[in-house]
């Protein structure tokens, strides 16, 4: 589904963020990234979706060499990834349902089929009674809720999430990770870089941890790892 | 493209002028304002030009014709009209030419000697007052030609006068055109970047760049000929204002510029909706490739 081959990321400010990662990722997976701030873990989600291409190596989703994609290309990878962010990123002059209809209208879906997905997707992450809410009314776990529905309006089969609970507090966060745990049960491949130590222990899912942009373990039902990773990197440095 | 997506375009341009109401607005009195300067002074270059133009018109070439009668001139009267570039011809009265030419020259013996000794005169009016010279060149060679009188040196320096407004008019409004065209495009780069969320999203949900790009064209061309029928409504108010303060000032007469106001308004249009698009079509290429 999604494989990296000896991929290096170097930033034009000359920053290493990826420092040759091989990993893969299989249909139907739950992987965790997880590791301390500037790791590489956004920089690696990044890759899969093309905001930026490899320095060397090779990214592949379905196959398909991402890091050579042509341009007009792109579009046609990201239909089939859903994304998420920490902030949530929903459109504050539009309602919950204008948000997750605007996603739809983008790539040309038929009004017809849009009020059927968005109404069956809201329904998905519990969000109906909101429907038409405005961002700025709804608490955190609503906005993120209504975000990861918007991830999932245009039927990605892979889910990226990036930081989803680090505007949330631990309750909300449980919950947003179980509904995409049950977003995984229905067959998403679901991937989450996170530093919520808690959350990664409690899931029990396999563990991709991430130091100076190198793959220092790579585990199935893994645990964040309890020694404080950002003082190790103070005092190791 | 199907029908859907050019509602969707449609739609979304509409959608975004109204909610960017206050950009949409500084945008369009910003297109107003550049078109209103540029129409200004293209207006005012095409008067000068015009009324250079109406002065050299003016200027014929007068041609002299040997014949005792009008039937002897036909022919070569006939060759004159046909060269390219002459407008009309008229023969002049030779009786009334002979009574001026006793008058001027009293020491002349006229007695017996017959008024068709002197040659017919002729006024050529010529289209395009820079090719008086080779149409004058050409009537000399007709057979039966005695003189031809251009006035050149008036035509010439009058001609330079006429290159030189030109030249200047015509970098004035392509000074004028660019920097229309840059401050419009800012303008839309503000409105463009009060959007990039919205963008943003577009991107990573994966619309198009032609999806993304459409809506923010079509609304560039709709500001910039909202901002062009602004423009209009103050050059069409504002020039018969200075028209009418103009004619009782200025001891020339009328001036006028020669463009309808249905031209104006058309050109104006026209002018704002290609800047509205180039401008936003620019811009957008700075803004996706960030």
């Amino acid at each position: 589904m999604i494989r990296f081959e000896n991929v290096s990321v170097q930033y034009p400010n000359g920053v290493r963020a990826l420092n040759d990662i091989s990993i893969r990722v299989r249909k139907g997976d739950f992987v965790f990234i997880v590791g301390p701030t500037g790791s590489g873990k956004s920089t690696l989600l990044k890759l899969i979706y093309r905001e930026i291409v490899p320095t060397s190596g090779t990214v592949l989703v379905d196959g398909e060499d991402v890091g050579t994609l042509k341009p007009s290309q792109v579009p046609y990878l990201r239909r089939k990834l859903g994304i998420v962010f920490q902030d949530f990123k929903l459109l504050p002059q539009k309602n919950v349902w204008e948000n997750l209809a605007f996603a739809m209208r983008a790539i040309g879906k038929h009004p017809r089929e849009i009020r059927r997905r968005v109404s069956e997707v809201l329904n998905l992450v519990g969000l109906s009674h909101r429907c038409d809410a405005f961002p700025h009314q709804m608490s955190g776990g609503e906005q993120q809720r209504a975000a990861i529905a918007r991830a999932l309006v245009n039927y990605p089969t892979v889910l990226l999430a990036d930081e989803p609970t680090g505007n949330l507090d631990p309750e909300t966060s449980w919950d947003i990770m179980q509904l995409l745990e049950q977003i995984n049960t229905h067959g998403t491949t679901v991937l989450v870089a996170t530093h919520d130590s808690q959350i990664v222990d409690r899931m029990k899912k396999r563990v991709i941890q991430l130091e100076s942009g190198r793959v220092v373990r790579d585990q199935e039902e893994g645990v964040y790892q309890h020694t404080n990773l950002t003082e190790d990197l103070c005092c190791g440095a | 493209m199907g029908l859907r997506s050019i509602e969707y375009v449609i739609q979304e341009a509409f959608t975004g002028i109204r909610r960017n109401g206050l950009m949409a607005f500084a945008s369009v009195s910003t297109i107003a304002l550049s078109l209103g300067v540029l129409g200004t002074f293209a207006l005012l270059a095409l008067a000068a030009n015009r009324f250079v133009l109406s002065r050299v018109n003016q200027f014929e070439i007068a041609v002299f014709i040997e014949g005792k009668t009008l039937a002897d001139i036909k022919p070569a009267l006939e060759r004159i009209r046909s060269i390219p570039g002459v407008e009309s011809l008229s023969v002049r009265d030779r009786m009334k030419e002979w009574e001026a030419f006793k008058r001027d020259r009293p020491d002349f013996e006229s007695a017996g000697v017959p008024f068709d000794v002197l040659p017919f005169a002729v006024d050529v009016k010529v289209s395009d007052p820079s090719r008086i010279a080779p149409i004058a060149a050409e009537i000399r060679t007709i057979k039966g030609v005695d003189r031809v009188n251009e006035s050149r040196e008036l035509v010439d320096r009058v001609l330079a006068v006429l290159q030189v407004v030109r030249v200047l008019s015509i970098l004035g409004v392509g000074v004028l055109l660019i920097t229309t065209a840059f401050i419009i495009s800012n303008a839309i780069r503000l409105t463009l970047y009060a959007r990039r969320l919205e963008i943003k999203i577009m991107q990573l949900v994966g619309a198009t760049n032609q999806f993304i790009r459409l809506p923010l064209v079509l609304e560039g061309i709709v500001l910039g000929s909202v901002g062009a029928v602004v423009a209009w409504l103050f050059l069409a108010l504002g020039g018969r204002y200075v028209s009418a303060v103009a004619e009782k000032i200025v001891f020339i007469g009328r001036i006028s510029s020669g463009v309808d106001r249905a031209e104006l308004a058309l050109g104006l249009v026209i002018l704002g909706a290609l800047i509205g698009a180039v401008g936003s079509l620019v811009s957008i290429r700075r803004f996706l490739h960030d």
